[in-house]
């Protein structure tokens, strides 16, 4: 190989040079620095876990070797070679490639023609038309690599997440890939499908592919990576083989600080189930609606944590959605306080609801306008004057800023800064802070954690106790089970649309939650 | 990233407040090299000659705002004018004489306007139709209706001999600017300081996320089209004034002038950004360069070529813009 | 202001900034910005001789056919022979786009106004503008409807040439010896032109008694596509059309290709020839004519009316009596006068669209 010529940069322990390396990399955007002096490498066959909490240059060091961005200063080597790529192609010809969190499938198109999107396999003689034959077959052998049963010709609409998930991979090893960058794939993946991924993983390694995977699921990256690389503020401060670190560990280095739990202790201690009042905040009774839920009833009380475990389809979030009034439901009733709830959000809101979305990038906020804009949208009514709803805007500045400091978003973040700019963590302040600001008495909460560090974590969940002890009532949907059991009074748990099972906090037991939201009708 | 475009520069042309700037430049070139341009009878024909457009662009750019787009601006003008000298004109008009002609046109040339404001408005939001095939389609229809009215009633496409009383607005150009900007000072107003205009701007920016927000999607898309449609109905009333005449015709070649003022002045055609004050100078940008390029004996069709080639230019600021705030 | 005593200065001159302040300042409070003598004022604009004229501002409706191109044309070289500066617009139709061409030609001082009006009615305030600037107004080829503003019209006597032409038409139909079923493509009814041709041909049709019978009045509104619609559907309800007359030559395009695809696109000395008259002479009637198809079209005087338009303007500088009224009287060209007639067409001279 070319790299012969240039010395190893990595300590010595390999002759080959990494696949990738970093070499003293600077970046900054309008003189802020994003990245200081960036140092490690990725070696070929080994799995690299690059963590960090949000904004600490994850996301600018990916976009870096993936063409989008050029560093300041410093050099990048792949398999020795500098690398300067100046756009997707050049990344392309490196032989990197990108599995995202946010999918990069077309939906609408076959699984063959995602996987082939920029080269088609051409008919015979170089002729301008597809050969749909051939395009099958070269399909069949990279599903067959990643242990995808479906036939080519499906469209990607048809494929559960975390299948998608292992046809990115698919994709790029159809592109002859040596280097593989995953950032986040588990996010919307079910336990299973996780399982599938890191099998997948493991296989690819033994064929000398290098992969550099990002996740805030710190287990996964303690039980799967070979090598480990902590990046906080811009600054790696801390690397070497996973086998030296632990999961405490770990957190103290991303935030800095030592975080003995992961979970705040809620004070007061929760209710006791048997003296709660009479009349519950939210009654839903038999709520149905065909091929989405069935039949759900469940009381939730003042002051009460009530979460809803379950797999990705089990009709939680449907459930969320019907709550709020954004789809209807076929019979069943909803009551808040004893009073029928109906209407669009904007009447449930009035009566005290309050719906933070599993998506918070096209349904929690309004990424291209500004941090305040975003927080004051909900309660906007309330600093409005008749007879022309003139806004008071001073009243609107004051509740901005304090439900800003009370969030302790970031005081990089200035008011008028774009949502958009703002890390994951503090976006998802954001839509908390709007509903925040609304006093709500019912907060649905639809995975509220999802994608952000372990800091702005234990930030959220101390909001959820800090509202809960005033009184309302929370009801947390999550994928992750742990998170579930660190926070909530009561679990519920749905399987297919129906509840499956109920656990109060006294008989909490993962492999018991996790059973129920598996179960068919095999035991 | 684009190194090509140095950082200052991207940075001044991603804040859409630049837009300000615009006209004042253009102002001071064609003041230093354009032989009787800054005199005051020349600047002042040309603000009269922009009101019309500042009225119906101000409209557009609450549209705009949205994330919609109203294309059915200059059928409403053709119908206004014609109804409204249906009702007043001294030859043919149903109230012909009486001292109600006026106030009766004006209020049915405004009603004209908001009727198919609504109409559009209630096409998109309710019924889930694309603004611009909606706001397409109500044009062809109402331009067509208003040739029909002027031809069954009239026999002929003008209606003349309008009163007196309603063509001040046209002799009077004092009186006109003080409708157009009292008409756009308003509009800023509700959209900087009301709920509504907040809502407006989430409604542009993200409808899923303002309908779960609380905000009442469909009603705030359907006045934004009234609002729209009664602006052109405010720009139909100062042409028809000014030319004394009622006719289907009005307004024919004013549409990318619209939507061009408005991008130029930094709305963006995604939905969510948008200024009065912005949209006003880019009004005012394109009226110094028609009349500072034709002061230069520049012929009518370099001066549309002209024109069309800046507004291509302020679109793709606008993509850019996007894009340069992304990255940074 | 009037009295700037530098001479002409790269940069901006406070002094003119200050007049644009000014300008908006007043306007704001309602002064009539159009005021002649602010105009006069004005050191940048060029002023005439007492009695001379320098610029003449020329300012038409459309440029989207020979006929307006070749008067435009016209008008651009005779005011260049009489080393005249000629300034230009053109409103696409737009009557308020017009009005703020005219107010710009006051503005620069000119010494005349051409104007071709989008119509009869929206013209009137133009004129008025121009009248309170002292400004002559010549309406080209186009009139204006009845008003107290003071202005003059060259225009063609469309009635009289048209007469002429389908009385041609309706003798060469006799000669059939069978009662033709005709046609008329009428124009856009709000142009008192395309009124003027409509009137002419009923006048003709009128005076020849049974020759002819009317079956179709075709309306086009001066759109080609229109046009081609309506002959389609005149002949499906009456194939046997014998005679047509289009209100502009420039709709020979459209009958041509309904003729063509029934088989009845014949020369006018062949079997099964429907007769064919036109207006305007344009490069294709003539064409058409040369090749035989067309019998007859009247010809507008185009280069007669652009040099009375101007000698209109430069008479009323001068100081004498200018009739408001200047009639094109033109003349029918057929088949039989082609050859000596062709050389006063103005279609004859114009290079023909492929």
């Amino acid at each position: 190989m070319k790299g012969d010529t240039t010395p190893p940069t990595s300590g010595g322990r390999e002759t080959r040079p990494p696949a990738v390396s970093f070499e003293d990399i600077e970046k900054g955007f309008f003189g802020v620095p994003v990245l200081k002096r960036v140092r490690f490498s990725a070696q070929a066959g080994r799995i690299t876990g690059l963590v960090g909490e949000n904004g600490a240059g994850k996301s600018t060091l990916m976009n870096l070797l993936g063409g989008n961005l050029q560093p300041d200063s410093g050099q990048l080597r792949v398999n020795g070679s500098p690398y300067a790529p100046r756009g997707s192609g050049d990344a392309r010809a490196a032989g990197i490639a990108f599995v995202h969190q946010e999918l990069n499938l077309f939906p609408n198109l076959s699984i063959a023609e995602n996987l082939f999107l920029t080269e088609f396999p051409r008919a015979a003689g170089g002729l301008p038309w597809i050969d749909r034959r051939k395009l099958r077959d070269r399909a069949r052998h990279l599903l067959d690599q990643v242990d995808l049963a479906h036939d080519p010709d499906t469209p990607v609409e048809r494929l559960p997440p975390g299948e998608r998930q292992l046809l990115e991979i698919a994709r790029a090893l159809g592109a002859q890939a040596h280097l593989l960058l995953l950032d986040e794939p588990t996010t919307s993946l079910s336990v299973r499908e996780c399982a599938r991924l890191f099998d997948l993983m493991h296989r690819l390694r033994t064929r000398g592919i290098a992969m550099v995977y990002i996740s805030h699921a710190l287990g996964d990256v303690l039980n799967h990576c070979d090598d480990l690389v902590i990046l906080r503020d811009g600054e790696v401060v801390g690397r070497g083989p996973a086998a030296e670190f632990t999961q405490e560990r770990l957190v103290s280095l991303m935030v800095g600080r030592e975080l003995n739990q992961l979970y705040p202790v809620r004070t007061p201690p929760p209710v006791p189930a048997d003296s709660r009042p009479r009349e519950p905040l939210l009654d839903v009774r038999g709520i149905t609606q065909p091929g989405r839920v069935r039949d759900i009833s469940f009381r939730l009380a003042p002051g009460e944590i009530l979460g809803v475990a379950g797999l990705m389809g089990a009709g939680r979030s449907e459930l969320a959605r019907i709550l709020f009034g954004l789809d209807p439901h076929a019979s069943g009733e909803i009551r808040v306080e004893g009073r029928p709830l109906e209407g669009g959000p904007r009447r449930r809101i009035r009566e005290g609801l309050a719906f933070l979305t599993e998506d918070r990038r096209h349904e929690g906020l309004c990424l291209e306008a500004s941090v305040a804009d975003n927080l004051a949208l909900v309660t906007l009514g309330q600093h409005a004057r008749t007879p022309v709803r003139w806004l008071d805007l001073p009243g609107i500045g004051t509740a901005v800023a304090r439900i800003r400091d009370a969030l302790q978003v970031s005081t990089r973040v200035t008011d008028a800064q774009p949502v958009r700019t703002l890390s994951g963590g503090n976006q998802q302040k954001v839509v908390l802070g709007k509903w925040l600001l609304s006093e709500p008495r019912i907060l649905i909460l639809d995975e509220p954690t999802r994608g952000i560090d372990v800091g702005a974590r234990f930030e959220i969940y101390q909001w959820i106790h800090r509202l809960a002890d005033r009184g309302s009532g929370i009801l947390v949907i999550s994928s992750e089970i742990e998170e579930l059991i660190g926070l909530c009074d009561r679990i519920l748990v749905m399987r297919q649309g129906e509840l499956s099972g109920e656990f109060p906090r006294g008989e909490f037991n993962r492999e018991q939650i996790l059973a129920a939201a598996l179960h068919t009708s095999t035991s | 990233m684009n190194p090509a475009v140095p950082v200052p520069l991207r940075r001044l042309s991603a804040d859409a407040r630049a837009a300000i700037l615009l006209p004042l430049v253009l102002f001071l070139l064609l003041a230093a090299f354009t032989p009787g341009f800054a005199t005051a009878g020349n600047l002042g024909n040309l603000v009269v000659a922009g009101l019309p457009l500042l009225v119906l662009a101000t409209g557009q750019t609450v549209v705009l705002i949205t994330g919609g787009i109203d294309l059915s601006v200059t059928a409403v003008i053709g119908l206004t004018s014609v109804l409204g000298a249906l009702v007043m004109s001294g030859d043919a008009g149903w109230l012909r004489g009486s001292p109600a002609a006026t106030p009766v046109a004006l209020a049915v040339m405004l009603g004209t306007g908001a009727t198919v404001g609504l109409l559009n408005g209630s096409c998109i939001a309710w019924l889930r139709m694309p603004a611009f095939m909606v706001t397409l389609t109500t044009t062809l229809f109402m331009g067509g209706l208003a040739v029909w009215l002027a031809q069954r009633q009239v026999h002929a496409e003008s209606i003349y001999n309008l009163p007196a009383a309603f063509l001040l607005l046209g002799n009077r150009p004092g009186l006109a600017a003080g409708v157009a900007i009292a008409a756009a000072a308003a509009t800023h107003l509700l959209l900087t300081r009301t709920l509504l205009g907040r809502w407006f701007q989430a409604v542009g920016y993200n409808p899923r996320t303002a309908l779960i927000s609380g905000v009442p999607v469909g009603g705030t898309v359907v006045t934004a089209y009234v609002l729209s449609g009664m602006m052109a109905s405010l720009t139909s009333i100062l042409i028809t004034a000014r030319l004394e005449t009622g006719s289907p015709s009005h307004g024919r070649t004013l549409l990318l002038d619209v939507i061009g003022a408005a991008v130029i002045g930094g709305t963006s055609l995604f939905g969510g950004k948008g200024t009065v004050p912005g949209t006003a100078a880019g009004v005012l940008f394109l009226a110094l360069l028609s009349n500072g390029l034709n002061q230069l004996n520049l012929s009518d069709f370099f001066i549309t070529m002209v024109k069309g080639a800046v507004i291509l230019m302020a679109a793709l600021l606008d993509v850019r813009r996007n894009r340069w705030a992304r990255e940074s | 202001m009037s009295a700037n005593p530098t001479p002409r200065h790269p940069h901006p001159s406070p002094c003119r900034f200050i007049a644009g302040l000014v300008a908006v300042l007043l306007l704001l409070t309602g002064c009539d910005p159009s005021d002649p003598s602010a105009g006069k004022k004005s050191p940048a604009v060029p002023t005439a001789a007492p009695g001379g004229v320098r610029t003449i501002g020329v300012a038409f409706e459309t440029l989207q056919t020979e006929f307006w191109v070749a008067g435009f044309d016209k008008l651009k070289s005779e005011c260049k022979a009489r080393n005249i500066t000629m300034l230009e617009a053109v409103a696409d139709g737009d009557a308020a786009r017009q009005f703020d061409q005219v107010k710009n030609f006051i503005q620069r001082g000119v010494d005349g106004i051409i104007l071709v009006p989008k119509d009869g009615k929206t013209v009137i305030p133009m004129i008025r503008a121009a009248n309170a600037a002292a400004i002559p107004v010549v309406l080209y080829n186009r009139p204006a409807d009845p008003t107290d503003a003071r202005h003059t019209t060259v225009a063609p006597d469309n009635a009289a040439i048209t007469r002429e032409t389908v009385d041609y038409l309706i003798s060469v139909a006799k000669r059939t010896g069978r009662k033709q079923k005709a046609m008329i493509l009428l124009g856009d009814l709000s142009d008192v032109n395309a009124l003027g041709r409509r009137d002419g041909f009923e006048a003709a049709v009128q005076a020849a008694g049974d020759a002819v019978d009317v079956v179709a009045r075709v309306p086009t509104d001066w759109n080609q596509e229109k046009a081609l619609a309506g002959v389609q559907s005149a002949f499906q309800a009456h194939p046997d059309i014998g005679l047509i007359f289009t209100s502009s030559d420039f709709m020979f395009p459209s009958i041509k290709s309904v003729l063509s695809s029934l088989g009845k696109w014949r020369k006018y000395d062949q079997a099964g020839h429907v007769i064919l008259g036109g207006f305007d002479g344009d490069a294709t009637a003539y064409q058409l004519m040369t090749e035989g198809y067309v019998d007859a079209t009247g010809v507008q005087d185009v280069y007669w009316e652009a040099e009375q338009a101007i000698q209109a303007i430069v008479d009323a500088r001068a100081g004498k009596a200018v009739p408001a009224r200047i009639d094109d009287r033109g003349f029918a060209i057929t088949q039989e006068n082609l050859k000596q007639l062709a050389p006063r067409m103005w279609g004859a001279k114009q290079p023909l669209r492929p």
